[in-house]
């Protein structure tokens, strides 16, 4: 949780919700006007039917149940006219309600979908970096969840348009009956927006709070399972019992201490509507006692404020998801605010006879450094510090076209940070990257996808076919789909032909989600045949051969070698099958480049490096 | 709900009846189900509270308004004075009763949520496996999170209309019954017809989870595998599918709208139709009527309160139907959370336990086959021992049956056939107690807490500075550790994100050496850490695997040439057996396996030189002895 921004999750008691609430129903609004407008119309005019509905109770009152249950006459025509007033005005009154919810949805579920497109497009151009510090379920539970909150108030905005509307209305009708009545209703609609108010002040904050106690045990719950068999291995139970149960007893006690506030809230501006009927009894008896007032008025206005009840419960809910809706927002405006995306330039690496690239801007043929082919990679004095650690500092470290340089050092020395920046995957704090001769951040968008090759440590699948997965977009410079050739001889170049031979569908094998149907060494080949299959000018390679047996790892390692003089190939490890392959050695440690040369210069000068390398070596020898 | 097998996921509570629901209820969360009557007493008084207000309206006109003279104010006043009181009740019964739900629902909530995952944490290994974790979470998180957002959202005023529109309909059936049958009757076609609707409705929200739930797995998938989108170029590809995704979504959830608010206007047809009848019928019945007609003899006051009733009746009404699926939505969240708790404990306890014998634990298979699913056996009649404190090595290609072998011994797996014994008690009456700590497994990816490595080696003990310090240095991490800015205290990030996956396995390893278990597997445990690491690390865990049984799995023959014995998998079956020096030399699978190998490591033999040699000489030179006195030992 530590590495949200701060803004996400900071409580800000009295924070202004209904402003930018509003501001935000307006704007989706007028981003589906069609909808909204008939929204608006029917719910305005909904809430004008309430008005007429309580005068058609009223009239009937004073012109067919009192009279005729006095034992007067009661002519044919008011007979008609009061079941006709009362079912013509409920006809138009149920016909609002529908389209009025039909338009709404319309309006809303348009909303949700906008807001969710900004925001997975956005995660697309946001750099490696900002996503390494934003764990995915949070990413996710923004997209889903957050926009969802956001757009929560809509299902109420238009039907709270109406009804204030007829609040207006209502008691503008009530003061022109008598000023008291008009006074009470006054008085109620500002006793419930006061008591309302006041609510989400005291709410606001607690819900808020909620939701991150909500994110707490979420994470929690989510960490203990993962690390289920840790739990079991080492005996935490009892440990991970403690841990997750007092965030369950925290997420607890945020939910009560929102259902305490609403406890006391909800009952009294439920019943408020009762008092001022109460009132207006209490007043109105007199009224009517010396002839002033009607019973037909008194019974309108007591219709009426039984039937404001409606429109006050309904603008309170409206107002009562301001404050989820804004804690969505917020953090919905901490993706789309963020700068953190990657620039890109105009330049375009083009490509020579040879398949290697050149480096030309966009449109026009300015040639820059030429590889005779593969295409050159070149870091210059680059660093990088992350967090105020500098996990790799002035690292100068060049990859000629065609060469086969291996990157060795320690664990934690910085290879796979190295292996980012090139493969632009982060960029550095100091320094610069050339690809192509040219300074990576002036490249045009895709142009480092198109021509560069990257297999990370970790392997990882998209859910689908071993053929969607090794075709992805096709060709990415040729913008064609890759033949079932291409395919299979890019896996047999990874060593993987015959596992994808051995799975039950071949090539339309689904590998599962993140391709969890395959062992690690099985998924490590595909990426490696994903990498190759795209026919790069550059290869990055980080410690791409793990998990593969010895002699699958051979036979792969030969398949690159014989890209030699067309694709430039990096491969962290330090394997001594790897280093064999390669035409030079760098050698990193602790955040440095400690050397770069032959793998003999390197054996005879650095002791660090003889160390890794001959690890093995030594003891295989011993045993001969 | 059924209990038979290991084959099987969480226990499935999906036909389970309400009866069995409710039994589950008052065991897991009693504070839910103890002191209903109090719950269902104050929901009526909040009820009927409500109703004051038509009840004032018929008295004050029936005895003042409709005949006014000198005193209707009296009369009035004093009924409006009852009516308040009654109104201040039900406003404080209402307000108990919120805190009163809301505060036990959250209490059984929290003991769900802590009870789910200490039985996630006891659900047999092998079934626990399969359970996808996403799956589980979010049985503990938004399914309950549902259940908390129906409460504080309507679930205390479903109780409190349900009780008002029992009231309202004795109420009106006291006017006049003539009356009020045509309008319950009406009321009754009103709720089987929504309810109709609502059956659709619920339909189409089901569509709308399914599309949501699929939109999370594509955007997931984007997020988590961005740097694969990014340096593949395939945005546009992700793009597509997301946008797709979402737009499914949207129509699934458009398509719910129009039989959802045919729903809530028909509420609006009822009230209409139901008071249009009782004014003309109410009054036309209670004047000149035909014969056949009822006689009534209402008066205007009784008239108008049965109006004003009548909305109080149909509305609940409404709110109850509209709000069924929400109450499906709870219930189903709590069933799912539920069957968390239903499934039975895998942990092995109680009398027919048994314990470990003290001391190293021997190993012993027989004829042991294992698989997973239909597929072919991973293993096949292994018969293999291990003596007590033997270090076993488990070579062979990927595929081969070395990680079931591994999951086998620890439990995360149970055989088909064949017996297999740990210090020779059957695996599967080992009692937990005595199995965690004294049986580890170190894995090829292994899991960190989102916590400090100092948090993270000392989590399986009580251990100190000192026993960290110590441990560390043992396995030669101390040069590692230096390079990191915070030292031991570097937070790792969720999972040991911000670690490598060789740093990951170094801190597994530590945390694993220090709880110093008698059976320790390693699975590929150092594949990913850079070789003079591993040598180191491989050097120090033979120091510290003196006195413990160890089985190591790897594919880098270094792990396999130290160990006492090796053992050759190759189709789920042991194909070779012996030491190092014994199998190198006789041509078969080891020694294929060997000879690659060998191309591996004999990258530094061209330029020899006096100095590259001291290192691991001296390292070697350290546990020499050791090694020594276990081949011997274990020579036979």
């Amino acid at each position: 949780m530590s590495d949200l921004p701060a803004g996400a999750l900071r409580v800000r008691p009295g924070e202004a919700t209904v402003w930018p609430g509003l501001r935000t129903m307006v704007d989706g609004s007028l981003a589906h006007p069609a909808p909204a407008l008939v929204a608006t119309v029917t719910g305005i005019v909904n809430g004008i039917t309430m008005i007429f509905g309580a005068a058609a109770i009223g009239w009937s009152t004073d012109h067919l149940i009192v009279p005729a249950l006095a034992g007067n006459h009661v002519g044919r025509a008011t007979w008609w006219i009061a079941a006709g007033a009362i079912l013509g005005v409920s006809t138009l009154r149920w016909l609002t309600i529908m389209v009025r919810g039909i338009a709404t949805g319309l309006v809303q579920h348009g909303s949700q979908a906008d807001a969710r497109r900004a925001v997975v497009h956005r995660y697309l151009d946001l750099s490696l970096a900002w996503h390494r510090r934003h764990p995915p379920g949070q990413l996710l539970s923004t997209a889903v969840a957050d926009v969802d909150a956001l757009w929560l108030p809509m299902i109420f905005f238009y039907f709270a348009l109406g009804m204030a509307t007829m609040l207006i209305v209502a008691i503008i009708q009530m003061f022109l009956h008598a000023t008291v009545l008009g006074l009470i209703g006054l008085g109620l609609v500002a006793a419930v927006f006061g008591l309302n108010l006041l609510y989400q002040r005291l709410l606001g904050p607690r819900a808020r709070a909620a939701q991150e106690s909500r994110g707490r045990f979420g994470a929690l719950a989510l960490e203990s399972i993962e690390g289920g068999q840790v739990v079991r291995t080492l005996g935490l139970a009892d440990r991970e019992r403690g841990r997750v149960g007092a965030a369950a007893r925290g997420l607890r006690d945020a939910n009560v201490s929102m259902g305490v506030v609403s406890s006391a809230f909800d009952p009294v501006i439920e019943l408020l509507p009762t008092a001022a009927v109460l009132s207006v009894f209490a007043v109105g008896a007199r009224q009517v006692e010396s002839g002033d007032m009607s019973v037909g008025v008194l019974v309108e206005v007591v219709y009426l404020l039984l039937t404001i009840s409606i429109p006050l419960n309904v603008i309170s809910r409206f107002l009562g998801m301001m404050p989820v809706s804004t804690a969505g927002r917020t953090r919905i405006a901490a993706v789309l605010d963020s700068a953190e995306t990657t620039s890109y330039g105009d330049r375009a690496l083009a490509e020579d006879a040879g398949g290697g690239a050149v480096a030309v801007a966009v449109g026009t043929a300015v040639a820059g450094n030429a590889g005779p082919a593969g295409l050159g990679l070149r870091a210059r004095g680059v660093g990088l510090v992350i967090g105020g650690t500098r996990l790799l500092a002035g690292a100068d470290l060049e990859i000629r076209p065609g060469e086969i340089v291996a990157l060795v050092g320690a664990t934690g020395s910085g290879k796979s940070t190295l292996v980012d920046l090139l493969g632009r995957q982060t960029d550095p704090s100091d320094g610069v990257v050339e690809v192509g001769g040219v300074p990576a951040p002036e490249l045009a968008r895709g142009q480092l996808a198109a021509h560069l090759g990257i297999v990370s440590q970790t392997p990882w699948l998209f859910s689908g076919s071993v053929r969607e997965n090794l075709q992805l977009d096709g060709h990415p410079r040729e913008h064609r789909a890759y033949t079932d050739a291409e395919l299979w001889s890019a896996l047999g170049a990874a060593g993987a032909d015959e596992v994808v031979r051995a799975l039950p569908d071949g090539l339309d094998t689904r590998v599962g989600e993140r391709g969890a149907r395959l062992s690690g060494g099985q998924r490590q080949r595909l990426c490696l045949a994903r990498a190759l299959v795209r026919e790069p000018g550059a290869l990055l390679l980080d410690d791409a051969t793990s998990a593969l047996d010895p002699a699958v790892e051979r036979d792969v390692l030969a398949a690159l070698a014989r890209l030699r003089g067309r694709v430039s190939v990096l491969i962290v490890g330090g394997r001594p099958s790897s280093v064999l392959v390669a035409d030079r050695v760098a050698f990193l440690r602790a955040g440095r480049i400690a050397a770069v040369g032959t793998h003999a210069e390197l054996l005879a000068a650095e002791p660090d490096y003889r160390r890794i390398l001959r690890a093995y070596g030594h003891q295989g020898a011993g045993d001969e | 709900m059924s209990e038979r097998g290991v084959g099987e996921g969480l226990a499935d509570l999906g036909p389970a009846r309400a009866g069995e629901l409710l039994r589950l209820l008052r065991t897991t969360t009693p504070v839910l189900t103890s002191g209903l009557t109090l719950t269902a007493l104050l929901a009526l008084v909040a009820g009927a509270g409500r109703i004051v207000t038509p009840l004032t309206v018929q008295y004050a006109l029936d005895h003042g308004l409709l005949h006014p003279h000198p005193g209707t104010a009296d009369v009035v006043l004093r009924a409006v004075g009852i009516g308040a009181a009654g109104t201040v009740l039900a406003a404080l019964a209402s307000w108990w009763l919120n805190r009163r739900i809301f505060r036990r629902t959250e209490t059984a909530l929290a003991q769900l949520r802590a009870d789910g995952v200490a039985r996630i944490h006891e659900i047999q290994f092998e079934r626990f496996g399969r359970l996808p974790s996403a799956d589980l979470v979010s049985r503990l998180t938004s399914d309950l999170d549902a259940v908390t957002t129906f409460v504080q959202n309507g679930g205390v005023l479903l109780l409190v209309n349900a009780a008002q529109m029992v009231i309202a309909a004795l109420l009106i059936t006291a006017y006049s019954w003539q009356l009020a049958l045509p309008a319950l009757a009406a009321a009754t076609l009103l709720l089987v017809v929504m309810r109709r609707i609502q059956a659709v409705v619920g339909r189409r929200f089901t569509v709308v989870r399914e599309r949501v739930s699929a939109m999370q797995s594509v955007i997931g998938e984007a997020v988590t595998g961005i740097g694969v989108v990014r340096s593949t170029g395939t945005e546009r590809r992700s793009r597509a599918a997301m946008d797709a995704a979402v737009e499914e979504t949207a129509a699934a959830q458009r398509h719910t709208l129009v039989p959802l608010h045919t729903n809530t206007a028909l509420g609006e047809v009822a009230i209409s139709f139901i008071t249009a009848f009782i004014v003309v019928a109410g009054v036309r019945w209670s004047t000149d009527h035909a014969r056949w007609e009822p006689a009534l003899h209402l008066s205007a006051g009784e008239l108008v309160a049965m109006l004003l009733l009548v909305t109080f009746f149909v509305r609940p009404l409404q709110q109850l139907v509209q709000m069924l699926g929400e109450v499906q939505n709870a219930v189903a969240g709590w069933r799912r959370a539920m069957e968390v708790l239903a499934t039975p404990s895998g942990v092995v306890a109680g009398p027919a336990a048994r314990e470990l014998p003290p001391g190293p634990i021997a190993v012993d298979l027989h004829d042991v086959s294992v698989a997973y699913g239909d597929n072919p056996p991973a293993l096949r009649d292994l018969t293999i021992g291990i003596d007590p404190g033997e270090h076993v090595a488990v070579v062979g290609e990927t595929g081969s049956g070395k990680s079931t072998f591994a999951r086998l011994l620890t439990r995360q797996l149970a055989a088909r056939q064949g017996r297999v014994l740990l210090g020779g008690v059957p695996i599967g009456q080992v009692s937990d107690l005595s199995f965690q700590r004294r049986v580890a497994i170190v894995p090829q990816d292994p899991f960190l807490f989102d916590a400090s490595i100092a948090d993270n080696i000392l989590a399986g003990v009580r251990g100190d500075a000192r026993a960290l310090d110590e441990i560390v240095d043992s396995l030669g991490l101390r040069a590692w550790i230096e390079t990191l800015a915070d030292g031991l205290d570097t937070r790792v990030g969720v999972r040991g994100a911000r670690l490598s996956a060789g740093e990951r396995q170094l801190v597994a390893l530590a945390r694993t050496a220090l709880v110093d278990p008698d059976l320790l597997v390693l699975d590929e445990a150092t594949s990913g850490v850079d070789p003079a690491t591993d040598v180191r690390v491989q050097h120090a865990l033979g120091a510290l695997t003196v006195g413990r049984t160890t089985v190591s799995i790897a594919h880098r023959m270094v792990t396999a040439e130290h160990a006492d014995r090796i053992l050759v998998f190759d189709h789920g079956q042991v194909v070779q057996n012996g030491p190092h020096g014994e199998l190198v030399a006789r041509p078969g699978r080891y020694a294929e396996l060997h000879t690659v190998w060998v191309g591996h490591t004999l990258a530094g033999g061209p330029v020899p030189s006096p100095r590259d040699e001291s290192a691991p000489r001296g390292c070697d030179e350290r546990r020499g002895p050791t090694s020594t006195v276990r081949n011997d030992r274990s020579t036979p």
